[in-house]
């Protein structure tokens, strides 16, 4: 199973689809999380996805408010959106009867 | 952004330097921030490289194959030195070089092929006990690099190793056959209290029948 960095990352990757890439993978962790995510724990856990075949990853193109430097572009794969569903799927289970989760349930009902 | 965090990413792979430099030109990140974004990713790199069980066996053959290396090349330098005067032959002095080349050279393609990317924990663990054997070694009749035989041959399959990562099934077996023979009828006994240095070879011989190609198991 995935753990809840992989998943959160996963999760912003395919949010932002075509556009998924280092620093834009990021924002969207550090805006939607609201945590803190260093470089060095974003690129690690893409490399660790990507051998696990959860993700594919390749060099875009370079830009100037890059200083032509290129994007790593990031893809999810069948398998990663896969094991996001199951991690998904697992903590809503988990979570069924936790008190936190059922106070969501009655104020959605 | 600060040429510090530039110069650091001289430890990360060609594509991830481009990756992270433009990722902190992008968000603006200078200075000891830029530089610590390097050096954070640099260290978990590293960190998630060990957590797999290849270069901890690296390290190991790295370090137990220099400690017996540098006794195997002190006696060939010394037996060397008996054959000039003819106090020992030919034969077993050959036999002793093919070994100790054979040796030196299999613990490095090892070393190499298992885990390339931690080569400067390997080299440093390889470098300990040759920098010690060097400082502390007394005999003035030769020189005190006579220890270090082993490295060249060692360093050659260490680079190939790197590059080829494995040999043909044919190539590897034929290799351990040799090393263990050489050992076992020339050596006798006396090569025996080095057996942990024909390990590498055989693990060569396993890893290519592991990893066999598919037209080389179609021929087996």
């Amino acid at each position: 199973m995935l753990g809840e960095f992989e998943y959160v990352l996963i999760t912003a990757a395919a949010g932002l689809g075509e556009s998924a890439y280092g620093a834009a993978i990021r924002e969207e962790i550090e805006k939607v999380a609201v945590r803190r995510c260093s470089i060095g724990a974003l690129y690690t856990t893409i490399e660790r996805l990507e051998k696990k075949g959860l993700l594919k990853t390749w060099m875009g193109a370079a830009t100037a408010q890059r200083g032509g430097r290129a994007k790593r572009m990031v893809r999810v794969t069948p398998k990663g959106l896969h094991a996001a569903k199951e991690f998904y799927e697992a903590m809503m289970r988990v979570s069924r009867n936790a008190s936190w989760a059922a106070g969501k349930r009655e104020r959605a009902s | 952004m600060s040429s510090l965090a530039e110069m650091a990413t001289i430890f990360l792979a060609p594509n991830d330097r481009d990756a992270v430099l433009g990722d902190l030109a992008e968000t603006g990140a200078s200075g000891w921030s830029a530089l610590g974004s390097v050096l954070g990713l640099v260290v978990r790199q590293q960190m998630e490289l060990w957590r797999a069980w290849q270069p901890w066996v690296a390290g190991s053959v790295a370090f137990a194959g220099s400690l017996l290396l540098l006794s195997v090349s002190f006696g060939l330098s010394m037996d060397s030195r008996h054959l000039l005067r003819g106090e020992r032959g030919y034969g077993s002095v050959l036999c002793e070089a093919l070994l100790m080349l054979s040796w030196a050279w299999t613990s490095g393609f090892v070393v190499g092929s298992l885990s390339g990317k931690t080569r400067w924990a390997s080299g440093l663990l390889s470098a300990i006990p040759c920098l010690s054997c060097v400082l502390r070694f007394h005999d003035t009749s030769l020189s005190r690099l006579c220890v270090l035989l082993f490295l060249l041959p060692g360093l050659v399959g260490a680079v190939q190793g790197m590059r080829r990562t494995r040999l043909s099934h044919g190539t590897a077996l034929t290799l351990a056959i040799a090393v263990t023979v050489l050992m076992l009828v020339w050596g006798g006994m006396l090569y025996m209290q080095n057996w942990f240095l024909f390990l590498p070879a055989w693990w060569l011989v396993a890893h290519a029948e592991r990893s066999k190609l598919p037209d080389e198991k179609a021929t087996a």
